[in-house]
């Protein structure tokens, strides 16, 4: 720990948030860490300071400024074109050591996640995983409220004695900030400059060699899907199934269907949701025209969320659903497709 | 080479109860088991050195209650060489910080080329352990390896799982991974080689057993973090029925989807 | 214009029939058209189809009464349905008329603690009442692979499935029925009673009748006390007759398991792309695959060890140990999915026959020649404990007129063998449709009268499910 009973809690002010990005696109949590960060920066009367690292980042760390920070610190050279953690980590760390911020947050991606505890150690300092509530005391401490053992339980978890107070938080747990028209703070461009941090970065340089990345292929799998489009006995005829998977398509997901559809031949078996270790967890299931036979349920009552469209009000499948729509599904489907919004 | 799995003893369902009056977590009488992504990072491992056919050995350092022997002896059943299990009132109440650090620690003192943990555990759920081991030791790592391609003498090669995009890269050895279920099917523990590793020792590696460091920041005294209270989620399920025409039904479908997919 | 009689000589419904029975049982408790009426042509064996006049949804046995004295008055014929996941044309109405739906009778009624017994209605799901069951520390044994069967379905066709070796088939596990015979008369027989000298055991004629008997209304389970421990293993070999050589070893220790399958590489393989998940041991040629059962860590591990060195003695590779819930889903998924893995893309019939259990490998074994002489890929697993196979012959893309021509050709040659081996033709699936043929080669002229004289005793209008289990001219 950096120090121990006897902190000094003035000498680390400051709310950083790193910015993750991938191809010139920030990761969407980034937006959400921000807005975050701004809320707990007024209460305390601190600063909001980004650090993104990537390359290149010309073309999108100006568009930080049109969010509520105070600074951005940009660390673009080609080192950073990959993410390797150890380098990752010492941008992070020279970002740390110059502004000695009191509280850091980071996306808990993939990326975040392996990038996050790597800092933490260098400054002995506690981290606390996958926040869903982030709030501040006034003397600075961050109450941090996590979900362990699968979400069965709750934890609040501080870090008395130690700075910075490292959390990663999870997509889609908090609001994003909204966009400014004028954009506000400092862009500062940076490189490596703290000896330990350089020294760090020095070392895993030579040690990994990215030799590819590649793109996932959208899911083909039922079983590996996010998002589920699954169409039952109210598709009238196969052809109409084209707009369904077009309706999937523009999500990210795939076209399933309950076992009429796979009957008629007009979907093959591997797309049958339900059936003997057709089990699917997507995060986000569209039932269309499913009357919600019990074998249907059984395959996909694990999914987080459920909407179900269906003329019948009293579909079993309703009884599964979070939202139950009733009413026409090629209308409601059509309507969607033809205004954009999916 | 030598290759090191770290695995960790958790609560055999998730399904916890909470203490009412002390506000902890009820471990009395709960089954317990080996985290089952530790299994795939053990089976990785053996993987490794059954394919290296070189005399590498694979050896399993865990930390955790006398009775986390059970995670060290299932590993001799599935084919591990040798095994330590870090069991010490002193490590008690470790959060990820403290926990890393006195794994790297016995790690240290016996020596490795490559470290193999599981992705998180099923009880913490952080994923902060492997890395924070690695940058105590001063190594490289990767998180999230789906699968390891190559192994040489000298690096490893593998692709790790980023979400949206697998990574290859190649990296030199010593250096710690972490694995993702995607990577293997672990074996099941052999009756065979239960038999044949009954009077086989687990190594007992208490505090005083630890390399001397000026960082003596072990258990719960050298951990910053502290878990003010735990509690039990609040569940609330959404359940609304949508009625009305198709064009207005269409457009807060529209918002929701907005609201449950990215942006 | 439609016909007013049907091939067997029933009468078919008219637009009045309809009328009663929606004034019997509710305007929205029948189906006559539209496309969901197609759902009732069929079972899961899907070869054969043919349409009722109209579906009918009791909600209780009054109901079931008052729909049976009808059709029995108009002569229509009757055939009784659960879920529809019966294998061999059972519930295919194929001389038209009613269906009789019991799916929205689906109440478990009593959870009796003291009697150890649950009595439920007959379109409960399996899958229910293990639910129910087990959340009150109890075990409704039977097992089956098709948890969305209705109990009536599992009681028409004696269901067994895997714990059958341990705790019986559905008939050891009944302890009471409700039946309504064609005439709308409702028996109760049986009741909470562990045992029953009473007179001549009617009960037993309607389980496993396929409904041609009686129309089960309602069921009194048997429960156990729920094992709190299971522990399950997976036992490679490398040949089926050592796998199967090794079951009767395996009961000489005095552990008796719960489930006793067995599997060979090639249907495991299926299993492993159908599911797009590996089995955790896939390189020996043939398995064993056991679960233990008994109430404390201790009591299931020295179980293992009794039947683990038995299993070695006997020449088993070796013996994989699934002492956790993931470790043991890893198994028995992939065991569920068989079926399925088969089936999926494929047309396929199977042959359900059950042996004396040392005579398994034999018939295993016949299967192959039977693959390689008729030119037909043939798969096979089962319950190795109690000696009931499940054949699948595969039609993989075959000729229309080729399949016809060679699946009778090797369903024949399997059953002639299984009879020669003192097989009979089905363990748990039942006759229905599919199988009468070879029953009526199986069983002798004594007893396949004697199963006539008792259908026209419990059913003389015949109406009940014509054309299943046995035939007139038989």
């Amino acid at each position: 720990m950096s120090e121990a009973a006897n902190l000094d809690r003035k000498a680390w002010k400051g709310v950083m948030v790193f910015a993750e990005s991938h191809e010139g696109r920030f990761e969407p949590v980034t937006f959400e860490l921000i807005g975050k960060a701004r809320e707990l920066a007024d209460k305390t009367g601190q600063d909001v300071i980004c650090v993104a690292v990537g390359h290149p980042l010309s073309d999108i760390t100006g568009d930080l400024l049109h969010y509520p920070v105070d600074r951005v610190l940009a660390y673009d050279a080609p080192e950073f074109q990959h993410f390797v953690a150890g380098v990752y980590a010492a941008a992070l760390e020279d970002a740390v050591l110059l502004e000695r911020p009191s509280v850091v947050l980071i996306g808990a991606t993939p990326v975040g996640r392996s990038l996050a505890p790597r800092v933490a150690v260098r400054f002995r300092t506690g981290l606390t995983a996958d926040c869903t509530v982030l709030d501040i005391r006034p003397n600075g401490d961050l109450v941090q409220t996590r979900p362990a053992f699968g979400g069965n339980i709750m934890a609040t978890i501080v870090t008395r004695n130690a700075r910075p107070q490292m959390a990663t938080v999870r997509h889609k747990v908090m609001p994003r900030a909204e966009r400014l028209e004028a954009p506000r703070g400092a862009l500062l461009p940076k490189s490596i400059a703290a000896p330990q941090a350089l020294a760090g970065f020095t070392r895993h340089l030579a040690a990994v060699r990215v030799k590819s990345e590649t793109s996932l292929p959208k899911a083909e799998s039922i079983s590996d899907a996010k998002v589920i489009v699954a169409c039952g006995r109210g598709i009238r005829a196969k052809e109409d199934l084209q707009m369904f998977e077009e309706l999937a398509d523009r999500l990210g997901g795939v076209l399933a269907g309950s076992r009429p559809l796979v009957e008629k031949g007009w979907l093959p078996a591997a797309r049958q949701v339900g059936q003997s270790g057709r089990t699917v967890r997507p995060d986000l299931y569209i039932a269309c025209g499913i009357s919600g036979a019990i074998q249907h349920v059984a395959g996909m009552s694990g999914s987080t969320t459920v909407v179900a469209i269906n003329q019948d009000k009293d579909a079993p499948i309703f009884e599964t659903a979070n939202y139950a729509l009733v009413g026409d599904m090629y209308e409601i489907v059509g309507e969607l497709l033809k205004t954009g919004g999916a | 080479m030598k290759i090191v799995a770290l695995m960790k003893q958790v609560p055999g369902t998730s399904d916890v109860a909470i203490d009412p009056e002390r506000g902890t977590l009820r471990r009395e009488g709960v089954a317990v088991k080996t985290n089952p992504y530790d299994l795939h990072a053990l089976e990785a491992a053996l993987d490794v050195r059954d394919k290296l056919t070189d005399g590498s050995t694979v050896s399993v350092v865990s930390m955790g209650p006398p009775q986390a022997e059970a995670v060290i002896r299932e590993s001799y059943w599935m084919g591990a060489d040798g095994g330590a299990l870090m069991t010490d009132r002193a490590f008690a109440g470790a959060d990820t910080l403290a926990t890393a650090f006195a794994l790297s620690q016995a790690l240290k003192k016996q020596g490795f080329d490559l470290i193999v943990a599981g992705m998180q555990s099923t009880d913490g759920d952080t994923a902060q352990v492997g890395p924070g081991v690695a940058e105590f030791l001063g190594i490289p790592h990767v998180s999230y390896v789906r699968s390891i391609d190559a192994v040489r003498p000298d690096r490893i090669e593998v692709t790790a799982d980023l979400g949206d995009r697998y990574l290859s890269q190649e990296v030199q050895l010593p250096c710690l991974i972490t694995v993702t279920k995607d990577i293997n099917q672990p074996r099941l523990p052999s009756f065979r080689k239960r038999k044949e590793t009954a009077g086989r020792a687990v190594d007992i590696v208490k505090a005083a057993d630890l390399p001397p460091s000026d960082e003596q920041h072990l258990g719960l005294a050298g951990s910053p973090t502290r878990v003010e209270k735990i509690f039990p989620p609040k569940r609330e399920r959404v359940r609304e029925v949508w009625e009305g025409p198709s064009v207005e039904l269409a457009g807060r479908l529209a918002t929701l989807l907005k609201e449950v997919l990215e942006p | 214009m439609v016909l007013k009689m049907s091939a067997g000589g029933f009468a078919r419904c008219t637009a009045k029939d309809l009328d009663e029975l929606r004034g019997i049982c509710g305007d929205d408790a029948v189906i006559a058209g539209g496309p969901l009426l197609e759902d009732y042509t069929h079972d899961e064996m899907v070869a054969v189809r043919s349409y009722p006049d109209g579906v009918v949804f009791p909600k209780d046995t009054e109901q079931v009464s008052r729909v049976m004295q009808f059709a029995s008055s108009r002569h229509i014929a009757v055939t009784p349905r659960g879920a529809g996941t019966g294998l061999c044309g059972g519930a295919v109405p194929v001389e038209g008329g009613i269906v009789l739906c019991l799916s929205r009778m689906s109440a478990i009624l009593e959870i009796d603690r003291e009697n150890l017994t649950a009595t439920v209605e007959s379109g409960v799901m399996l899958m229910s009442i293990h639910q129910a069951v087990e959340a009150q520390g109890f075990l409704y044994a039977p097992d089956p692979g098709e948890k969305t069967a209705t109990i009536g379905g599992n009681v028409n066709t004696n269901a067994g499935g895997m714990r059958a070796i341990k705790y019986g088939v559905t008939r050891d596990n009944i302890r009471g029925l409700e039946v309504v015979m064609p005439s709308g008369e409702v028996l109760e027989m049986g009741g909470k009673h562990a045992k029953n000298s009473t007179g001549y055991s009617l009960m037993s004629s309607f389980i496993g009748s396929e409904g041609t008997l009686g129309i089960v209304t309602r069921a009194t389970l048997k429960l156990f006390p729920l094992p709190r421990q299971t522990l399950s293993l997976l036992v490679p070999f490398n040949s089926l007759g050592d796998a199967i050589r090794t079951v009767p070893r395996i009961l000489a220790t005095g552990i008796l398991p719960q489930s006793i399958e067995f599997a060979e590489k090639g249907v495991i393989e299926a299993s492993e792309r159908y599911l797009g998940k590996r089995f955790p041991h896939a390189s020996a040629p043939s398995y064993l695959l056991l679960r233990v059962d008994g109430n404390s860590p201790a009591e299931v591990s020295s179980a293992m060890d009794l039947v683990g060195d038995a299993c070695l003695t006997a020449g088993a590779v070796d013996v994989l140990i699934a002492d956790s819930p993931e470790r043991q889903s890893a198994i028995w998924d992939g065991r569920a999915a068989f079926l399925a893995a088969l089936k999926s893309g494929n047309e396929v019939d199977e042959c359900d026959v059950v042996l004396p259990r040392n005579r398994i490998a034999e018939l295993v074994e016949y299967t192959k020649e039977v693959s390689v002489a008729v030119g037909v890929r043939i798969e096979s697993f089962g319950h190795a404990g109690d000696g009931n196979l499940h054949i699948y012959v595969l039609r993989d893309g075959m000729s229309t007129g080729d399949w016809e021509r060679k699946l009778p050709k090797a369903m024949d040659l399997l059953y002639e063998k299984g009879d020669a081996l003192g097989g009979l033709v089905s363990g748990e699936h039942g006759i229905g449709l599919a199988k009468r043929k070879y029953m009526a080669r199986n069983l002798s002229a004594g007893e396949l009268a004697l199963m006539l004289r008792l259908k026209k005793t419990f059913d003389p209008e015949g109406i009940l499910n014509p054309g299943k289990v046995v035939l007139e001219s038989s």
